[in-house]
């Protein structure tokens, strides 16, 4: 089992290189470079040129990609080529912003979907089953910000619950931030709960078919407990994955809701990296987010073996 | 006897405005151009409105926040590099530009107190305020002024480097005396010298990361993208400014997220609302929306008049009949904006030609002139883009159809947003783009129009234009300078290359509480400085 670990982790780290190319090479295939981004309409082919230079453009790109990618091999992101900050200061708080939510939102939605799942299969059918379904639908069928404007239209301007800037500082208090971080971390629940719902009752339903169910309903159990106590324990893999899906997403794929909260997270930060052509930037979140995605998949994979009795002793 | 009478009409109508100044109803920048309109009291008036304005001595304190779209997480502090809203709220608020201008537009003193030009206007004497200090005690002289602007000349990549070219020599005369020298003449050179970019730092001043100004601010804390926070320093050198306690600045750049967060009292201030949802807001009790009419970004198709067939000035009057400017500003910009008379100057310049007449949208006179340019098979391609402005496609979409009318096909072209002032504006005969305010008639014409000008998108250029401009930069007789740029703009908008066909408002959203927000010839929020000017009632 240790060496299928260490061939995953392997694997993740290759797969990292192979993207820090792709970023690489995507960002240097964009029309415009950061010196005319910069500049914007106001560019003369003078000052562009003067920019390029105090930038190092000039150069070849293989010789900015080696030169980036050692650098990063020792911990250093480099400098913003736009505002010469820090990459590594100015990405940690809000990587650990975007950690945060994530975090918060997932606390509510793989419990509560994972038991909701549960309830909607032992209810196969029935009311409830078909009450969460819908309801979870609903939520993942409309554009995320629109889920957002509307609880920010009831939550924050009609009763004033919530605030609608969740713009959080790393001064506030941990309580303080759980408050104001309440309506993105509700969006976001309502926004992954049905993938994860929906694959726990359909995988639980899929095992319920099986000899093994149907001896230990023989023996008299009552359908909760065969589900709990037999269905569950097989059918974790797939689940497990699509959480592991879901958490990925909570981390990279929030830049709407981060822009609608006015959420300082790493997302938005991005985006202004590409508006910016800041290739320095783009690449430090670029490998920031495929982490988030190589890591998740890795501990999903490793999970699934452990849970799992036929994968855990290989015949 | 009709002289007793129509005095008295006058003091009424006088007596009316003054009423609704005093309610509020109208900016002292209205209040005064009704005044001016009725010709009456122009020796009262003034008493009366500082009157008023001892009355209500700002109130200092409070956290003002203010909700801003333009800005980014690439964002600092260095003026090299400002480009959007954020950075000139946050630099006005930190450090004082040489030159300020009045609501009216006229440039006054800032740093820079006092100056004189010589005869031609290409030598100027600039007196620098005395007393003022900087956030780490020291005093302003004529070298911090000097060091200011050295900083965009040069090796630089400055947005002001161009503006300050004309720039031969400076000299210190003494401790707070400065002359300048220009390559030519140029009377508007004080208002250059008032360009946003052109803020002051010490002598010597490197460090971006920790500025030291003579604002009214100093700064507490800066997350580029996220926002900043400044602290009052008290001991600010303009009389009744700089009221707030603390002042922070939030990036908002979702619209509906400003406007809500407007709503819910999270922020006091929010620039550039939504003009589709801005009549709602007007109906909050607990909102002031100010409206500062046609001084925004100025949009334009342009075509150049050098590439087939918009060499042929026929078409290009026919483009220009052709084009519904008021049914693009009330379908895109749901009414809040100015129709522009093809060419960007705006009616809040002092050099406006006022006499030049609006055109309107004609089919009958565009398929004449269409019919007269005998280009019947000609094809003509629009590319636009988002990477222009937001709505550029949907204007030229309805372009394309106000034009079907007068029997001309226009081809809308879609091209990317990446890249687009690289490699479209002023390399495809025909595309969308926009302009800024430029600081002056003198800079908007030259930069927009010259010969010599890197941005001379429509390629027109006239030898006849260029001399009458050059002419006019020199000239320090106001009338005679009127005349002049008022025949440029008439140059321009008959024979140029451009279909300028909306220039846009600005719509700022105020808490009640806010006071200090009249609208500004300049720039929203105030000219941007809503900080320094504004206090809570």
């Amino acid at each position: 089992m240790l060496k299928t670990i260490v061939i995953r982790v392997a694997l993740g780290l290759l797969t990292l290189w192979a993207v820090s190319i792709l970023i690489f090479g995507a960002t240097e295939i964009l029309p415009g470079d950061v010196a005319s981004a910069v500049l914007g309409q106001g560019a003369t082919p003078e000052t562009l040129a003067v920019f390029r230079h105090e930038l190092g453009l000039d150069r070849p790109s293989y010789v900015r990609y080696l030169e980036w990618f050692f650098n990063a091999l020792h911990g250093d992101l480099g400098v913003a080529m736009t505002n010469k900050r820090v990459i590594v200061e100015t990405i940690a708080p809000r990587l650990s912003n975007t950690l945060f939510l994530a975090g918060y939102a997932a606390l509510i939605a793989v419990p509560t979907s994972v038991v909701l799942g549960i309830v909607a299969a032992i209810n196969e059918g029935k009311f409830i089953d078909r009450f969460v379904n819908i309801i979870s639908l609903m939520t993942i069928s409309v554009p995320e910000f629109f889920i957002a404007y509307v609880l920010i239209l009831y939550l924050a301007v009609q009763f004033e619950v919530f605030p609608s800037l969740s713009t959080v500082f790393p001064e506030m208090e941990f309580s303080e931030k759980i408050y104001m971080a309440a309506l993105p971390a509700f969006t976001l629940t309502m926004l992954v709960m049905a993938h994860m719902l929906r694959m726990t009752r359909t995988s639980v339903l899929s095992i319920m078919s099986q000899p093994y169910i149907e001896m230990a309903f023989l023996k008299g159990l009552t359908r909760s407990q065969v589900i709990v106590r037999h269905a569950l324990p097989n059918a974790a893999a797939p689940i497990i994955s699509v959480i592991a899906l879901n958490l990925a997403y909570l981390i990279v794929g929030v830049v709407v809701i981060e822009v609608v909260f006015v959420y300082p997270g790493i997302g938005q930060f991005m985006v202004d990296g590409v508006a910016k052509r800041d290739l320095p930037v783009v690449q430090a979140c670029g490998l920031i987010f495929a982490g988030a995605f190589v890591g998740l998949n890795t501990v999903a994979d490793v999970l699934a073996i452990m849970v799992n009795p036929r994968l855990r002793h290989p015949r | 006897m009709r002289g007793a009478t129509k005095k008295g009409i006058a003091v009424e109508e006088y007596n009316k405005l003054k009423h609704m100044f005093d309610k509020g109803a109208l900016s002292r920048r209205d209040f005064m151009a009704g005044v001016a309109m009725i010709g009456a009291g122009m020796a009262v008036a003034p008493t009366l409105l500082s009157g008023t304005a001892q009355a209500a001595t700002p109130k200092v304190g409070g956290n003002f926040i203010i909700g801003m779209e333009g800005g980014s997480a690439t964002d600092s502090l260095d003026p090299r590099t400002y480009s959007d809203s954020v950075m000139i709220g946050a630099s006005l608020a930190v450090y004082n530009c040489m030159v300020e201008f009045d609501s009216n537009g006229n440039p006054t003193g800032e740093l820079l107190e006092s100056w004189e030009a010589k005869p031609g206007a290409k030598e100027w004497i600039f007196n620098v305020r005395k007393g003022v200090k900087f956030s780490n005690g020291k005093t302003l002289d004529a070298d911090d002024i000097i060091y200011s602007i050295g900083i965009h000349t040069g090796e630089t990549k400055s947005p002001a480097k161009g503006i300050l070219k004309q720039i031969t020599e400076i000299k210190k005369i003494n401790a707070n005396q400065i002359q300048m020298t220009l390559e030519g003449g140029n009377a508007d050179f004080p208002v250059i010298l008032g360009d946003y970019h052109l803020i002051v730092v010490p002598n010597g001043f490197t460090d971006w990361q920790k500025p030291i100004g003579t604002g009214g601010y100093t700064l507490e804390k800066f997350e580029p993208g996220v926002g900043l926070k400044f602290k009052r320093r008290g001991d600010y050198w303009k009389a009744g400014r700089a009221n707030f306690e603390t002042v922070e600045i939030r990036n908002i750049q979702d619209v509906a997220a400003r406007t809500a967060a407007l709503q819910s009292g999270q922020v006091h201030a929010a620039n550039r609302l939504d003009p589709r949802t801005v009549n709602l807001l007007m109906k909050d009790k607990k909102l002031n929306v100010v409206r500062t009419k046609g001084t925004g970004n100025r949009f334009c198709f342009v075509s150049r008049v050098t590439d087939s067939p918009f060499d042929n000035k026929d078409l290009r009057t026919a483009l220009k009949y052709g084009i519904d400017r008021q049914k693009i500003i009330d379908q895109v910009y749901s009414g809040f904006a100015t129709p522009g008379n093809d060419h960007t100057l705006d009616a809040g310049n002092p050099f406006y030609n006022t006499a030049l007449p609006q055109r309107k949208y004609d089919p009958d006179k565009a398929a004449f002139h269409f019919k007269k340019a005998g280009l019947a098979n000609a094809k003509i391609e629009l590319q636009a883009s988002e990477g222009a402005w937001g709505s550029a496609v949907d204007c030229a979409q309805l372009y394309q159809e106000s034009l079907k009318k007068a029997g001309i096909n226009l081809d809308v072209k879609k091209v990317s947003a990446d890249g687009y002032w690289d490699n479209v504006w002023l390399k495809v005969p025909f595309c969308a783009v926009y302009w800024g305010r430029r600081l002056s008639a003198d800079q908007t014409l030259t930069q927009v129009y010259s010969s010599a000008s890197d941005w001379n998108d429509s390629n027109w250029k006239r030898p006849e234009f260029d001399k009458l401009i050059t002419e006019a930069r020199a000239e320090l007789d106001q009338k005679k300078r009127k005349e002049m740029y008022w025949k440029a703009q008439e140059m321009i908008s008959d024979d140029g290359g451009m279909i300028c066909f909306a220039i846009t408002d600005y719509l700022d959203g105020y808490a009640k509480s806010v006071s200090g927000n009249d609208p500004h010839a300049r720039y929203d929020l105030n000219d941007q400085r809503i900080a320094e000017k504004g206090s809570f009632a």
